[in-house]
């Protein structure tokens, strides 16, 4: 296990008094809270302080953690054997659990006993996050999760125990958005509910699509006589392609809709998928082209700047 | 190996949430989330109805309050303002997405 040091995480002295602690504690959450934060890595740091903070601001906690000695950040370690005797229930080895597994057991065990020894506690919740391709999230997906749940012994002694699960993704799942799998958290102890399993679920972007909400839209490029004379093109849905027609006449930014096109989700109807018109021109065009460009330029009435007309103009 | 296959359930389902399942989901106790429910930050389906119910995006709403409440020791109605910015945060953030992904070049 990699030793951590708590008091440096949070930026006081080992000597801080407790509202010294909290307050360097407020301090930080404030900058690096997932909720209000949009720091780079804030969720890394904010885990990594609460963490911190969890330990420092209970005495007893702070006593344990102050009892394991002093050593480097990423240290190896392992706490000391009359540590054990002291805070762990005579426990010797500490290879199954992380270091702020260390803790965790000491409030569990005594607020237990403080409470008459009747510890009605909900299992943890945990949170993971997943990281899905486009298509996956618009399909739907099962993937496999390797956690590592805490659990406790009948003395309150932590021990990290590994699963694996299968998860169905829904289909239709958006960037941000959170899915609950109930049950599949830490353990409830005596007849407390387990707790729940929280994915964060995170899309890949897609190099066509761009997704709000259900809907989604692709940029539809358009050579200028495509746009004047209406065509039909081949679009590329996430379903599969489709042959979307032109009307003539259409303008740059005009947004083409193909309804149902969207994501899906079995609770509502299917969003919708826009095809946003960009109107292109070649960069290079042959002494053929560039002669029926002028031949089109003094044939043609079209003012694109029309309203303009009637403007002042200042002249610089 | 046999390996256990779950469901993950959307947190923002569009059904609707009993009281007792928001408490449990929340983290928080049934007096604070009363609070919220007065200070308007939860709102009930039918506020006159015996036993509330909610849109079950409230458990979203209502498991921020918890975070905001544990990690930042804020009372009811700290929450409750605190809640009103965030919805008020993601709101903008979503017209930002809708506007960026409907910009061609977006």
């Amino acid at each position: 296990m990699k030793y951590k040091d708590y008091y440096a995480i949070l930026g006081v002295d080992r000597n801080a008094s407790a509202d010294d602690i909290k307050k360097a504690y407020r301090k930080l959450a404030r900058k690096y809270h997932p909720d209000v934060s949009k720091e780079p890595n804030a969720e890394e740091k904010f885990k990594e302080m609460s963490e911190a903070y969890e330990t420092l601001k209970d005495p007893e906690k702070r006593a344990a953690y102050d009892q394991l000695g002093r050593y480097t950040p990423g240290q190896d370690f392992q706490p000391p054997p009359d540590w054990g005797q002291q805070f762990a229930g005579a426990r010797t080895a500490f290879d199954d659990i992380d270091f702020a597994d260390l803790f965790a057991g000491l409030a569990g065990r005594h607020g237990a006993a403080a409470r008459g020894g009747r510890a009605f506690t909900s299992g943890r919740d945990y949170e993971a996050t997943v990281h899905l391709t486009f298509d996956q999230a618009f399909h739907g997906t099962e993937i496999e999760l390797d956690l590592s749940v805490l659990e406790f012994d009948d003395k309150g002694n932590a021990r990290r125990v590994p699963r694996r699960i299968k998860v169905r993704i829904p289909k239709g799942v958006t960037n941000g958005q959170q899915l609950r799998i109930p049950g599949k958290g830490g353990k409830g102890v005596d007849g407390g509910r387990d707790g729940d399993l929280y994915l964060d679920i995170v899309v890949e972007p897609h190099p066509l699509y761009r997704v709000s909400g259900q809907d989604l839209y692709l940029d539809l490029p358009l050579a200028p006589w495509e746009a004047v004379l209406g065509t039909t093109v081949r679009l590329p849905t996430p379903a599969g392609a489709v042959s979307l027609k032109v009307p003539p006449g259409t303008r740059a930014g005009q947004q083409l809709r193909l309804a149902g096109r969207g994501l899906s989700r079995p609770d509502a109807a299917a969003g919708n998928l826009y095809a946003i018109v960009q109107i292109v021109v070649p960069s290079v065009v042959d002494e053929r082209e560039r002669a029926l460009y002028r031949q089109l330029a003094e044939i043609s009435n079209f003012n694109p700047r029309a309203h303009f007309e009637g403007e002042t103009v200042h002249e610089h | 190996m046999n390996i256990e296959t779950c469901e993950a359930l959307r947190v923002d389902d569009r059904g609707e949430i009993g009281w007792a399942q928001l408490i449990e989901l929340s983290g928080l106790t049934e007096a604070e989330l009363t609070e919220l429910v007065d200070d308007g930050a939860l709102v009930p389906v039918d506020p006159a109805a015996p036993s509330w119910t909610f849109a079950a995006y409230s458990v979203v709403v209502a498991r921020t309050a918890g975070r905001l409440h544990r990690d930042f020791d804020l009372d009811a109605h700290g929450l409750a303002v605190v809640l009103r910015f965030v919805a008020r945060i993601e709101e903008l953030e979503r017209q930002l997405r809708k506007l960026r992904a409907g910009a061609a070049g977006g």
